[in-house]
């Protein structure tokens, strides 16, 4: 999601949050002996503030289950998980009094840090990687479909080179599939990124000696490998951009459970005792 | 030849309409992370629970309460149902606590201002808010308080220190002391040779290992045999070794006595030599030469005591007559060694600076009613807010037990208890 003005409203939203719980924090840690402590008033309403905010974050992955219920906009929602989850921190060190003395506590801040560190890689990638997607990859599908797109394309690309409709000689035809079986359908066979063919310049002086070899009739034919080719270098930077896009996530979303649990753990334990 | 066309229709036929149905590697790694991750974090907390780590426990306890660190139940005690909060009964169970004020509107629970699990602090260092949450406005249940009302902070409302407010009664030491005599730089010492006397020369702090301090927090009290006599002896012949006692009259003049019976003993001829009149006192006729040696110790003694009576002790004490000729009365000295009676002071704590840059009036003091403490505008020169600063913390000074109603703890636990 691209970080631009629609976002100002949440981005003063959380500013002014931040503001004011600051504000507060100084107050009322600046009148305590050894600071704010979890387990004063206003501590326990950091930590309830906090762990609600948590809670909200956790639901946009719920969201995305249900994309039909209306439960709002997935960009609000989207928004919303990246702006009140920016002051999350502020409110659990604030909750905490900058200090986690206990086993549990530490682990839950480490994850945290983790959490919101992970957050926010995501969040700048997920601002620049996306346009870089649209301008490097026209040709973008699916990531799920990639393989099976992938599939389409060489064998799109085994039918060409197996019906050739145009009047050439034999030996032309061999030469031209024989190319094609040594230096293109091996390309097209696995994701290869340092293959000759996945490199544009490559691929465009190898199709250019290809043509120079052949006679022009299969000129159109070479063309449409060459196109075929092009799709399949599209789709390896898609699915390279896309890991980058998302691979985050492996961390973000698993620590973010393990927090949520862990913390609601602290906080019924916090609560008992 | 057109070449290969790629239309949004062809791009859009070749996607599998059920591609969401099946499993994909990162929505797949996603979840086994997470449930791993979770299955994970509670495993490590059953597991330090059943071995007794408590891994969620909220930090490190007192250096007091280490021995009970692994026996939650020895102060969170179960209330109701679920809660299971550190109760006033378990603390007092081995903490004596007296009561703060019988007037106070509330008592809080132990808990509220002793804070544990804070790693190795003081527990006995309360925040202010727990003081100020009565004194800031103060109210009590009944009739008036002889408290200020309004304490904020030190710095904030805080009245002037008890001594040294305008309507204290002055010091009620019966000890004739000019301190701006004793701290002049020309003093003669007993020698006859100048000396410069300091402030410890006579206030000094007696030592307190038993406690663990190398030294008492308040100044110990001045004795005559210690920090006086050296330059006070109280000779009362120059012909006797000894000076008297520095004890109640009638001692004194039983020592004068016993002393010149036992020199004219070993010297008989004596009796012959005529009284010496002490120069310095003015009053008396020579008496008649003595006629045998009760009479001889009589007159002795008889200059002995005026001596001792109208100079010596006069010096420094107010002696009164009950009856004509009798021995004088000593009042006694009523030094006053604690100032503060809602405070407490640690001077080994303020050692750092020179006595005289608290107790400012003490140099040019001349009279005993002078209460030579420092006035409050002095400790908040070092107490003060910010940086740089000594704290200003209400229990930097104030207690809120009253101590002086300390009980002994009658506890029934047993050392298996604690050390199984």
């Amino acid at each position: 999601m691209r970080i631009d003005s629609t976002h100002r409203p949440w981005a003063v939203i959380a500013a002014a949050a931040l503001v004011i719980s600051s504000v507060a924090y100084v107050l009322y840690a600046s009148s305590q002996h050894g600071g704010l402590r979890g387990g004063t008033a206003m501590g326990l309403a950091f930590g309830i503030a906090g762990y609600v905010l948590m809670l909200f974050e956790g639901l946009l992955g719920a969201r995305k289950k249900v994309p039909v219920w209306r439960l709002g906009r997935a960009q609000t929602w989207m928004r919303g998980h990246l702006w009140l989850g920016m002051i999350t921190l502020p409110l659990i060190l604030f909750h905490a009094g900058f200090a986690f003395r206990g086993p549990l506590t530490r682990v839950l801040m480490l994850l945290f840090f983790l959490v919101y560190a992970s957050g926010i890689l995501g969040a700048a990638l997920q601002h620049y990687l996306p346009s870089m997607i649209t301008s490097r990859v026209p040709l973008e599908t699916i990531y799920e479909e990639i393989p099976h797109v992938r599939r389409q394309l060489r064998d799109e690309a085994d039918a060409l080179v197996d019906s050739l409709a145009v009047e050439v000689e034999h030996d032309d035809k061999v030469r031209f599939r024989e190319s094609y079986r040594t230096a293109i359908r091996p390309f097209l066979d696995g994701p290869q990124p340092d293959a000759l063919l996945a490199n544009e310049q490559k691929a465009t002086v190898l199709f250019e000696s290809l043509r120079r070899g052949l006679p022009a009739a299969l000129h159109p034919a070479v063309g449409d490998l060459a196109s075929i080719c092009e799709e399949e270098r599209q789709l390896i930077v898609q699915r390279r951009i896309y890991h980058w896009l998302h691979a985050w996530l492996l961390v973000h979303v698993p620590l973010s459970i393990a927090l949520l649990v862990l913390g609601g753990v602290h906080a019924v334990l916090a609560l008992r005792y | 030849m057109a070449g290969r066309i790629r239309t949004t229709k062809q791009l859009a036929q070749r996607i599998q309409l059920d591609y969401f149905k099946k499993p994909f590697p990162l929505p797949l790694w996603k979840r086994r992370l997470s449930y791993g991750l979770v299955a994970l974090g509670l495993l490590w907390l059953g597991w330090d629970s059943l071995s007794g780590k408590h891994a969620y426990n909220a930090g490190p306890l007192s250096h007091g309460h280490q021995i009970v660190a692994g026996n939650c139940q020895a102060c969170h005690v179960q209330q109701g149902s679920f809660a299971m909060k550190a109760s006033d009964a378990a603390c007092t169970a081995c903490h004596n606590a007296p009561a703060h004020q019988a007037k106070q509107l509330f008592t809080p629970p132990c808990a509220s201002c002793h804070v544990e699990h804070q790693g190795a602090v003081r527990l006995a260092a309360m925040s202010d808010a727990s003081c100020t949450v009565c004194h800031a406005n103060l109210k009590v249940k009944e009739g008036q308080t002889a408290f200020a009302t309004k304490i904020a902070s030190f710095s904030q409302g805080h009245p002037e220190i008890l001594a040294m407010r305008p309507n204290h009664a002055p010091d009620p030491g019966t000890i004739k002391l000019n301190h701006q005599i004793h701290l002049k730089k020309d003093l003669r010492g007993p020698d006859g040779l100048p000396v410069q006397l300091n402030c410890s020369d006579c206030h000094q702090q007696t030592h307190n290992v038993a406690s663990g301090k190398p030294l008492s927090p308040n100044m110990a009290e001045v004795t005559f045999e210690k920090h006086c006599m050296s330059c006070h002896p109280l000779v009362f012949d120059s012909r006797m070794a000894d000076p008297a006692p520095h004890k109640e009259t009638k001692v004194v003049e039983a020592y004068v006595v016993a002393q010149y019976t036992s020199y004219i003993a070993r010297h008989p001829d004596a009796v012959h030599e005529p009284v010496r009149l002490n120069p310095s006192l003015l009053g008396r006729p020579i008496p008649p030469a003595p006629r045998d040696a009760q009479e001889w110790i009589a007159q002795q003694t008889e200059e002995a005591e005026r001596l001792l009576w109208q100079k010596s002790c006069k010096e420094c004490h107010p002696l009164t007559y009950p009856a004509p000729s009798s021995r004088p009365e000593v009042p006694v000295a009523h030094e006053t060694l604690r100032w503060m009676k809602n405070a407490s002071f640690d001077h080994t704590a303020h050692q750092l600076v020179a006595c005289a840059e608290c107790h400012t009036e003490a140099p040019s003091s001349q009279r005993t009613e002078d209460v030579l403490l420092p006035v409050i505008a002095t400790c908040q020169k070092c107490h003060r807010e910010g940086q740089n600063a000594a704290g200003t913390y209400c229990s930097e000074c104030h207690a809120y037990h009253d101590w002086s109603q300390a009980k002994p703890v009658r506890s029934t636990n047993s050392i298996s208890q604690f050390a199984p």
